[in-house]
This record gives structure tokens, C-alpha cells and sequence, in this order.
């Protein structure tokens, strides 16, 4: 198989757009461990690096834990890492997460979401992104094939600027999108160098590098510890606005945007709004096009950062709203509700008491239909009308 | 003015650099892993990146709230993330065209437990690095519990004596045997009562790691863990190959040899005497050690004899 670098159009899987993607960035060190749905990246990955195009350290690994602590290591010593994995394998590489954030290694990582708990919970669902939430990595979620390899190479520009030099953790549905053949632009690998060309000219980070009396991963204890913290923080600060402007200069190169943070979609002069994330939206919009014909005035915003969560970008696009709804596609124990509904019910202060509806939808492959969508948008309605609602509601 | 120069061991002969390691070591009086420490980089010398973990070693590689107590380049990670950690830094060396001696330096617990799969993994992809473990037969630097290198019979915070128990009741793996068969360069095993072979040891595992995996295992005493007296560790370490405990032995490119050779190997008990973690031990006990250390010796003549002529 020989693969062009020119710029191309083709029918490929999420998967493959991300192994594309991966490839065009030109990593130096490449680590990973199959598991389904994610697979498929792992092999494009080692055919190109068999036919010659990838030029790259490879190591298939004998575990995710392993795969992770190659790449943060790797990035330490100073080179640019990839790697991929899904549900048990982020999961399997959780203490590793920490470290890589913690040493603010600019690894960059497609994680295709998959349910655990359960062997055989073989099905999409973002519970594995949600349960490390705060390990530190930077998250983003990709809605298609093509947003999926965009994400990828905005996401090295993002890992690596030397104001965040922190991982990147680039989400897509399991089956949906980890599977789906749709077509996608592929730039020219000379336009990627062009795009990721300004890292160059930013200072060089710290390294490892033998003959210097260096040490790495030494967080020591009280202040020291503290101080690090403490920057790890300020820097996924600094994450929001960069995400806004590195998808707006991608714009620039590959005419291609994504709404940074957020994606507004007729939510301007909605009076209720519907807040999803991921392959989802696609129906969802369809649905509120639909349903904004009949004369409903709503509105649809898609989460495409979740961590650091996009506090003014969302309290922006949901403030006025009479009622909100929030799609989740995993579960937050405890507050009997969605993690993502969670953290927008969070915004109450910027936004106003207004009703806010947390519905648990597509857990284990289960189809989020346009009907689950109306019916959504119906409680959302009912509940800005002043109705009684339900706060929590699982579909189907 | 001609100076009379005093005549310095052989030993001296195989050090590269100057002791790199500062004094006032946050290490136990006596401590054996320390000498190991400042042996191992004068040997290996600057160009060497160690990775380490939380353990013994950990407070003077990486330092704690302080500067680290040595010159060399440093990564710390988790115990189940050393040799991969390794292999990160190694490929990218690599990649970029960088020399390095990339070694992993832990102790027994990581690398024969927690750290093992990691390890092997490591080992089976050949990845050009040398992981040392610097056996102390337990977790000593959290409060002495057994890992799966304690021996047969020791004591040890979970494997206590009393009325029931009787320190432990299985075997010590037997960890440089096992990565001997993954088919990589160079193996071998040594201690500080022999210098010379280990300094030799570490020279060549210098070398052999420019071609793929090496792995050192050292055996090496605790003096707070093992209850010992603080100026015994070599010794003790002496004991451990005079009676065929630790035997030295090296496998080069899978031909095994026996360094050291012990003519008339002492009783297990010879060690067993000077170790407090082998006092409560009953005859049969002694017995039973004895024979475990009887069986793998005849095991590793045999594979010394059978591979000596092998092409």
C-alpha cells in the first residue's frame, strides 16, 4: 500500500482519520496497544510505519500502562508521542495519566470512548473520558471523521505551545465515529509542517537529555509540590482561549473551524437549548432544524472541550435561556444525574436559576434516536413553560 | 619530588568518572544499596540516564524537597512504569541520534512484582537499555514487607513469625533465571563482595546494551530490614555466594557461566546465622532452603554445561 501525502479526499474510518492525522504530524516516538474500537488506529499506524511514511520509533507495546509511560518518557526526553486507546486501556494507564500531565509531557492521545464496567461492555459510551476527568490532560471531543483528524493535529499545535505544554486527549465515540467510513479531507503533509511551523520558533522545553544533571517526575512533598500544582492549573487556564485561537488559525490554513471551546448551533435567539457532545450532535441538529420549522425556538451547543471546562464560552451561550437540557452518555454517581449535566448546573451562578433537565442517553451502544431527541426537547419545553419536570431522565 | 603511589585495587581501573554521588546521603548507616549506587556510576558514568521509582533510592536520585544527592540525569516514574518509562527515553535517544545508557535502577519488589510485566515487555522487544535490580528481598524502604523475591522462611512485616506463622512459605523467584530465557543479550548477577566481577559485569552490560535488553540482578543486603549489624552487608553478601545462595553467573547471548566459582559451597546455614530474618528458622526449615538452593544451582550447572559448546 503506498499512501500519498499530497492533499486528498477519501472515504475512511474515524479510526483511520485519526492514524492519518497522527502520521501527517510526524511524531518521533509511537506507542500503543490494540483494543476494540480502537484497533483499527494502532494497525494504520504500524502500515504506515511498515511502507516507510512514518518515520518514527514504534513500539507495540504489551499493555496500555506501558504505552502511556513510553510516550510521557519519550516526550521527556524531548520528542513528539502518540499514542491511542479506549475504555479499559485508559482505564489500565490511569496512574500513567497523572504522570504525563503532572510532568506536563505534550503527549497527544485519541481515546474512542467505550464503555466500562462489564468484558464484554463492548459498546460506545464516554464513561472512560469522564472517569479521568481529572487526571490533568487536556479533553476534547470530536463530532465526525473529518473533525477527528482536524482535532489531531490541532491538538500537537496545543500540547505542544510552549504556554500549555500540557497531554491532549482527543475523544470520539466507539462504533459511531471509531468505525463510520465518511469522507474526509486529508491535507497535504507539507501544509500540516506549515501549520505546526510556529512551535519551532517558540523556546525549547525542558528536556531530559544524558550528561545533565536533570531530574524528572520529582513533585518532592509541601511547596514544591504545591508550586507545580498550582502551574499545572494557570496553564489549563490558558488551554480555553488557546483552543479558540489555534482552531481559528487552523481555519486559516485548512478552511476548517469547529467554534473552539463551543459550537453554537441556533442557540442565539433560542429560548431553550439542548447542550450535547460528540457524534450525537449530528442527529440532534437535524432534530432542532425540525422542530424550529414547526416554530419552537431551540437551540442546540456542542461541547467540544471538556477539560478545562469552557466556564465562560458555555455561561455565554446558555445565559437568558428560559430552560436548559443536557445530553450525557455516561453517569455521575452520587448527584443522581449526568457528569455533564453536572458541571453545567455548575454555571447557575453566571447563567440564573432557570429549569436545567439532565438526560442520560446512548450508555452501551443503546442509538440515540431523533425521536429520544424530540422527546428531550419536549421536557425542555414543558419545563420553561413552568411545568412541573424531572430532573434526571434516562432514555430509553 | 617523585611521589610514592600507593597501589590501588583492579577495581579501580574499570571507574570512568569520579564518585558522583555527594556525601550525607539520606541512605541507613551501612547500607548496602548505597555503595552499589556510587559503584554503579562510576562504572556507567555520565552519560547515564537512571529511572527509578518510589523506594530506597528514590529520596537521593530524585531528592525531596531538595536537589537530588548526585550529577546524573534522573526519571522518576511509578513502579509499574520503570522499564517503560526506559524504553520511552531509549527510542526517542535513539530517534534524535542521542547516546545514552539508559538504566533502570530498582529494587527487587518493582522488578520482580509490580514492575514485572513492564519489564518483560521491555525484554521481549529487545529495547537497548539495562534494567539493574539491586535485590534487598522485600520492600524495605516502606516497612519491610515480602515481595516475591523474599526467600523461603524469612520474616518479614507480612510474612511474621508466631504461633501459626512461620515466616515465608514459598519459594524467592528466581528473577535473573527468568530474564535469562527472554532470549536477550547479556544477564547476569553479582554483588559487592565480589568487585571485580561486577565492575566487569557492568562494563560489558555497557556494551551489550548498545545491541538490546541487559539485566543485572544484585544481590543485596538491607541492614534495617534483614536485622543485621550495620558494618556486615558484605559479608553477608560474601555468605550469600560462598554457599551456593546467590551464585555468580553471567549469559551471554544465551551461553551461561558461572563466574565465581564456589569449590566447596558452605551450608545454606552459613548465611542463615548472620541474617535476623532467618533466626526463628527450625532445622527442617533450614533443610527445605537448603535443598531449594541445591535445586536451582544444579539447574544453572546444567544450562552452563549445556550451552557452553552451542553455536
Amino acid at each position: 500500500m503506498t499512501v500519498q501525502l499530497d492533499k486528498q479526499s477519501k472515504v475512511i474510518t474515524g479510526n483511520a482519520a485519526a492514524a492519518y492525522a497522527a502520521m501527517l504530524c510526524r511524531p518521533d516516538v509511537v506507542a500503543a496497544y490494540p483494543i476494540t474500537p480502537q484497533s483499527e488506529v494502532v494497525e494504520q499506524l504500524a502500515r504506515f510505519h511498515a511502507n516507510g511514511v512514518l518515520d518514527c520509533e514504534y513500539v507495540p507495546v504489551e499493555g496500555e500502562n506501558s504505552a502511556q509511560n513510553v510516550v510521557c518518557g519519550a516526550s521527556m526526553a524531548g520528542g513528539r508521542t502518540f499514542t491511542a486507546t479506549s475504555s479499559y486501556g485508559l482505564v489500565y494507564m490511569y496512574d500513567a495519566l497523572f504522570n504525563t500531565a503532572g510532568y506536563r509531557a505534550p503527549v497527544v492521545m485519541v481515546n474512542v470512548n467505550r464503555e466500562p464496567p462489564g468484558i464484554h461492555a463492548v459498546c460506545s459510551g464516554q464513561q472512560d473520558m469522564i472517569s479521568t476527568r481529572d487526571t490533568g490532560w487536556v479533553q476534547l471531543i470530536a463530532e465526525s471523521c473529518q473533525e477527528i483528524l482536524d482535532t489531531v493535529i490541532q491538538g500537537f499545535r496545543l500540547a505542544e505551545d510552549h504556554d500549555i505544554q500540557l497531554p491532549v486527549m482527543i475523544n470520539y465515540d466507539g462504533y459511531y465515529l471509531s468505525y463510520l467510513a465518511e469522507s474526509v479531507e486529508i491535507p497535504a503533509i507539507e501544509d500540516v509542517d506549515k501549520y505546526l511551523e510556529v512551535l519551532k520558533s517558540q523556546p525549547q522545553r525542558p528536556r531530559l537529555i544524558p550528561g545533565q544533571s536533570i531530574g524528572c517526575g520529582s513533585h518532592g512533598m509541601g511547596m514544591g509540590y504545591v508550586e507545580l500544582r498550582r502551574r499545572h492549573m494557570d496553564a489549563m487556564e490558558r488551554v480555553k482561549a488557546k483552543v479558540d485561537d489555534i482552531d481559528a488559525s487552523f481555519a486559516e490554513s485548512f478552511g476548517r473551524s469547529y467554534g473552539g471551546q463551543v459550537e453554537t448551533y441556533r442557540a442565539e435567539d433560542a429560548d431553550i437549548v439542548l447542550v450535547t457532545s460528540g457524534s450525537v450532535t449530528g442527529t440532534a441538529r437535524t432534530v432542532v432544524d425540525a422542530r424550529r420549522e414547526a416554530g419552537l425556538k431551540v437551540g442546540l451547543v456542542k461541547l467540544r472541550l471538556f477539560r478545562p471546562f469552557p466556564v465562560q464560552q458555555l455561561s455565554e451561550a446558555l445565559k437568558g435561556k428560559k430552560a436548559i437540557g443536557v445530553l450525557d452518555r455516561s453517569i455521575g454517581f452520587g448527584w443522581n444525574c449526568g457528569p455533564i449535566f453536572m458541571e453545567t448546573k455548575a454555571l447557575a451562578s453566571q447563567i440564573g436559576i432557570v429549569p436545567m433537565l439532565s438526560f442520560i442517553d446512548g450508555l452501551a451502544n443503546m442509538d440515540i434516536t431523533k425521536e429520544h431527541i424530540d422527546t428531550m426537547i419536549d421536557a425542555i419545553y414543558d419545563a420553561s413553560q413552568g411545568k412541573d419536570y424531572q430532573e434526571t431522565t434516562w432514555l430509553p | 619530588m617523585a611521589e610514592k603511589k600507593k597501589k590501588m585495587p583492579r577495581v579501580f581501573d574499570y571507574f570512568e568518572e569520579e564518585d558522583l554521588f555527594s556525601g550525607g546521603v539520606a541512605w541507613c548507616a551501612g547500607c548496602a544499596l548505597e555503595l552499589n549506587a556510587r559503584f554503579v556510576g562510576r562504572i556507567m558514568g555520565k552519560n547515564t540516564v537512571l529511572v527509578g521509582t518510589p523506594s530506597c533510592s528514590a529520596p537521593v536520585l530524585n531528592g525531596q524537597n531538595t536537589a537530588a544527592w548526585h550529577k546524573l540525569g534522573h526519571y522518576a516514574c511509578t513502579m509499574t512504569g520503570v522499564a517503560s518509562s526506559a524504553t520511552g527515553l531509549s527510542r526517542y535517544y535513539r530517534k534524535a541520534g542521542i547516546d545514552a545508557n539508559v538504566m533502570c535502577f530498582t529494587g527487587d519488589g518493582c522488578a520482580q512484582d509490580i514492575g514485572f510485566q513492564t519489564m518483560s515487555g521491555a525484554a521481549e522487544r529487545n529495547e537497548k537499555m539495562i534494567y539493574l535490580c539491586y535485590d534487598n528481598e522485600g520492600y524495605m524502604n516502606t516497612g519491610v514487607q515480602r515481595s516475591s523475591g523474599t526467600p523461603f522462611g524469612a520474616a518479614t512485616s507480612t510474612t511474621p513469625v508466631g504461633s501459626a506463622g512461620h515466616g515465608k512459605d514459598t519459594a524467592k523467584k528466581d528473577l535473573p533465571m527468568l530474564m535469562s530465557m527472554h532470549d536477550i543479550p547479556y544477564v547476569a548477577t553479582a554483588t559487592l563482595s565480589h568487585l571485580e566481577d561486577y565492575a566487569k559485569k557492568l562494563q560489558k552490560a555497557k556494551e551489550k546494551s548498545r545491541e538490546g535488553f541487559v539485566y543485572l540482578h544484585v544481590f543485596c543486603p538491607c541492614v534495617d530490614g534483614w536485622r543485621i549489624p550495620t558494618d556486615s552487608s558484605i559479608q553477608v553478601c560474601r555468605a550469600a555466594v560462598r554457599t551456593n545462595y546467590f551464585p555468580l553467573w553471567e549469559s551471554e547471548d544465551g551461553h551461561y557461566r558461572i563466574t565465581h566459582n564456589v569449590s566447596k559451597p558452605k551450608p545454606v546455614e552459613e548465611l542463615t546465622g548472620l541474617v535476623g530474618k532467618f533466626k526463628h528458622m527450625s532445622k527442617e526449615e533450614k533443610e527445605t532452603l537448603q535443598s531449594m538452593v541445591n535445586k536451582r544451582f544444579n539447574i544453572l550447572k546444567a544450562l552452563c554445561e549445556g550451552t557452553q559448546n552451542a553455536a
